[in-house]
């Protein structure tokens, strides 16, 4: 019943939306905006265009974050998973990569690559692909053995066994680390605009704090978790249409 | 099922209420002040000050924030009694009442260039290392645009006058502002003939104040009395005497523990604070109140002019009024 799904959908957004409006009316603090003025602020932002400006630099990092997690992560986990060495290989790296802390690890970023875009593009990477390298290997090595054998009953050759009967088997699970990535690759744009130099959309939060423009900065907050949302809905319907038939149901539209 | 989950929603209802009640008896004597940095050589006087003001019954604990708008919100919502910083924005626009009651440090920075530029107005349409988007030394160079009739270019954001001083030192930079210390060791290295301190005028706004909700003020009269004595106490006995902040340091306190050589730095800091002007041995007060409405408003913080600004919207004098006489 997707009417059904999508009322609850509205009605949850409309709950949120009202707690957050009686919230700042209270208000539960002096830098808590209500609802309808950060989203003031936000139409205000769009209209003068310096939202727009903001994501055009925000964008660079993510986008070429996330574009190289998703090819490589996906390669190597492909890799990892297929054999045994380049598992004992590169598995330890990305759950190192996946625990480590950071926002304290920045300095050191800092220190090696300076404070331009490719600092920022090496935060959103360590961010987004340990997950889709972790996901991908493990969808992989579980690939159910009948379905293999039956391929190679059939006489296929490996290529074929990888690209007809191991990618689509694993294409849930490898779609779950690629949106468990792509979110965390958002994390890691808005830290790296925060933590490195502010610029795009990190700018406007910092600089709206230190005026006490809260609407703003409450309204960049907004957008951000706003075009994350969207993204992730996008990627969904990619793979519904790539990997019909394949879904298992999942929340996040 | 239904008895556990009727436990389950009466111990979810009690846990709060229990906290909020242990909470708010053991924070009920003590006053929550929110540092804007960790504890280093530029906090020692204050935490001489806080020392002074424990001997004389006051109760306190502190926390250190990462940045100053993080101590400003905290004071906002409540968590926090005093803070650091010049929120004068926030006041303003949150309609919070907060307001100022002691001066910590002036707003005593330095336009430092590579021996390029030998005055304010060679630095017209070149680009310029600051703190922050709408930080400190953004209103200085917004001030220093308005007053010389110039327009800096692009401005790019490095927060810490230290790192400002490596950019200028690894060449990745040509002019920037930077704080008192970080411009007398620059400039007494052996690097110093590289770098020009262009000449600036004078400027007597607030850099860091205290401040607080005005009803917790009045609630508190007696401790913020107490706090504000110690205050101007110090800060008067180290315009006599700078060395004094060394000799008074608790060794046991968070500027005691710092490393022998931040400690031995401190006389020499200090005596140059107070040379350079860094301190009013007053509070600041009205002069200090004053400069703030007119710098904070030209450097677009604060709106309006400065004959419109009214100094009671955002400073309490009293407890000054009363240590300083």
């Amino acid at each position: 019943m997707p009417n059904r799904a999508l009322q609850l959908k509205i009605l949850s957004a409309l709950i949120l939306c009202g707690a957050w409006q009686i919230a700042g009316l209270i208000p539960v603090s002096y830098a808590f905006p209500t609802f309808t003025e950060t989203m003031g602020a936000l139409f205000d932002m769009a209209r003068s265009g310096v939202l727009f400006e903001a994501y055009a630099e925000t964008l660079q990092p993510l986008v070429v974050g996330v574009v190289i997690s998703a090819f490589i992560g996906i390669a190597v986990g492909l890799w990892v998973g297929l054999s045994n060495f380049f598992d004992w290989l590169f598995s330890p790296i990305f759950i190192v990569m996946q625990a480590a802390p950071l926002a304290a690890l920045i300095p050191l970023l800092v220190l090696a690559y300076g404070i331009g875009l490719t600092s920022k593009v090496l935060v959103v990477c360590i961010m987004a692909m340990p997950v889709i390298v972790l996901n991908t290997s493990s969808a992989v090595r579980n690939t159910p053995e009948s379905f293999k054998e039956m391929g190679r009953s059939f006489l296929a050759p490996k290529h074929s066994i990888l690209l007809r009967i191991v990618i689509p088997a694993a294409s849930p699970v490898i779609f779950a680390g690629l949106r468990l990535g792509v979110s965390a690759g958002f994390i890691g744009a808005i830290l790296a605009e925060l933590k490195i130099t502010p610029t795009g959309v990190g700018d406007i939060i910092t600089y709206s704090r230190s005026i006490a423009d809260y609407p703003s900065m409450y309204a960049a907050i907004f957008s951000i978790i706003l075009l994350a949302v969207l993204f992730l809905n996008l990627l969904e319907k990619t793979e519904t249409v790539l990997f019909k038939g394949n879904q298992r149901g999942y929340v996040s539209d | 099922m239904k008895r556990f989950l009727k436990r389950l929603a009466s111990a979810a209802l009690a846990l709060p209420l229990a906290v909020s009640i242990s909470s708010g008896t053991a924070y009920a004597d003590k006053i929550r002040i929110a540092l804007a940095e960790t504890p280093s050589d530029e906090l020692a006087a204050f935490f001489v000050a806080l020392d002074r003001a424990k001997a004389n019954g006051l109760d306190y604990e502190w926390t250190a924030f990462s940045d100053e708008e993080l101590a400003i919100q905290a004071v906002l919502s409540g968590q926090m009694d005093i803070g650091f910083g010049t929120p004068y924005s926030a006041m303003q626009r949150s309609k919070a009442p907060l307001r100022i009651i002691f001066q910590l440090s002036k707003l005593k920075f330095f336009p430092v260039t590579t021996t390029k530029y030998s005055s304010l107005e060679d630095l017209n349409g070149e680009p310029i290392l600051l703190h922050s988007r709408g930080g400190g030394t953004d209103s200085i160079a917004n001030v220093i645009e308005d007053r010389m009739n110039i327009k800096f270019g692009e401005r790019s954001y490095v927060p810490g006058s230290s790192n400002r001083v490596a950019a200028l030192l690894g060449g990745r930079a040509d002019a920037t502002i930077i704080d008192l210390s970080n411009k007398n060791k620059l400039m007494r290295s052996d690097a110093a003939e590289n770098f020009n301190v262009l000449e600036m005028f004078e400027v007597e706004a607030s850099d860091e104040a205290l401040f607080a909700n005005l009803d917790w003020i009045k609630e508190n009269e007696e401790d913020v009395a107490i706090f504000v004595n110690a205050l101007v106490s110090t800060w008067r006995d180290m315009h006599e005497d700078p060395t004094v902040i060394r000799r008074e340091t608790n060794p046991d306190g968070p500027i005691g523990q710092l490393p022998e050589e931040i400690l031995a730095e401190l006389d020499g800091f200090y005596t140059d604070a107070v040379e350079g002007g860094l301190y009013d041995p007053d509070g600041g007060g009205r002069t200090a109140a004053t400069a703030d409405m007119e710098w904070y408003s030209a450097a677009g913080q604060l709106e309006g002019t400065p004959d419109e600004l009214n100094i009671e919207d955002f400073w309490y004098l009293a407890p000054l009024d009363a240590a300083t006489n």
